[in-house]
């Protein structure tokens, strides 16, 4: 899989990122260790839902200019801090959208695609392929979200709901139904 | 309305890493700090006044 950058993979211990969020909070020039960690990981979120790479690289920046300035409101209350770095990104994301800076893309890998459609069809055509990108944008933008995440990025149900801002339970319930409208859509189009 | 892209080639780490640093972020938020202060304006005129006030 292209995309490895699952938060829960990450094997830094919260104690030792505490340390470093709480060092950035007094002087912004130590946010670089955090810089680090998580640039690539935010880089690519951003990249696959807009269409061209240099502004995927501009709102990578004002994702990490805007956690600057608002640092000093994090506390560590069980939202991990790349959740919280993830949460700035989709909503700079949708201002860009909102002010028409960039275009909202859906990046998909054939392979996941295949995967999706071998789970409610016997037989994958071209044909199915083509039903379910035409599917999918009848879906609404949370529950394309929900999808997306899910599957195509293959995150799990708790980082999901760090994102959204959801719970687990309610991430997992919410990604099930998004999955049936899916379904539905994908056998109206028949 | 959005676009769909399949299998689109991502840049690699070593790419990005060339292309973004943390210095540029660390200048462009020293930067915001300084447009968004609200003394910005008034840091040197107060400043001169205090001075005359003291000559």
């Amino acid at each position: 899989m292209p995309l490895q950058f699952s938060l829960q993979q990450q094997s830094f211990l919260p104690s030792e990122e505490r340390t470093q969020i709480e060092r950035a909070q007094q002087d912004p020039r130590y946010f670089a260790p955090l810089y680090e960690r998580y640039h690539d990981a935010i880089f690519r979120y951003v990249y696959r839902r807009v269409d061209e790479e240099e502004q995927a690289y501009d709102i990578t920046s004002s994702v990490f200019v805007k956690a600057l300035q608002s640092l000093h409101k994090y506390e560590y209350r069980g939202l991990p801090f790349g959740a919280w770095l993830f949460r700035i990104a989709k909503s700079e994301l949708y201002q860009s959208f909102r002010d028409q800076k960039a275009q909202r893309t859906v990046s998909i890998d054939k392979v996941v695609l295949k995967q999706v459609i071998d789970e409610w069809t016997e037989d994958y055509t071209e044909e199915d392929k083509a039903r379910l990108l035409v599917a999918l944008k009848d879906l609404k933008e949370q529950q394309l979200q929900l999808i997306e995440m899910r599957f195509f990025e293959k995150r799990s149900f708790k980082e999901i709901g760090d994102i959204c801002g959801l719970s687990e339970n309610n991430a997992k319930v919410k990604t099930f139904r998004a999955v049936l409208k899916l379904k539905e859509f994908f056998h109206q189009k028949e | 309305m959005f676009k769909i892209l399949l299998d689109r080639k991502e840049p690699s780490m070593e790419a990005v890493r060339k292309h973004q640093n943390f210095q540029e972020i660390l200048a462009a938020y020293n930067y915001q700090q300084k447009v968004n202060n609200p003394w910005r304006y008034w840091y040197y005129p107060v400043l001169t006044v205090c001075l005359l006030l003291l000559v």
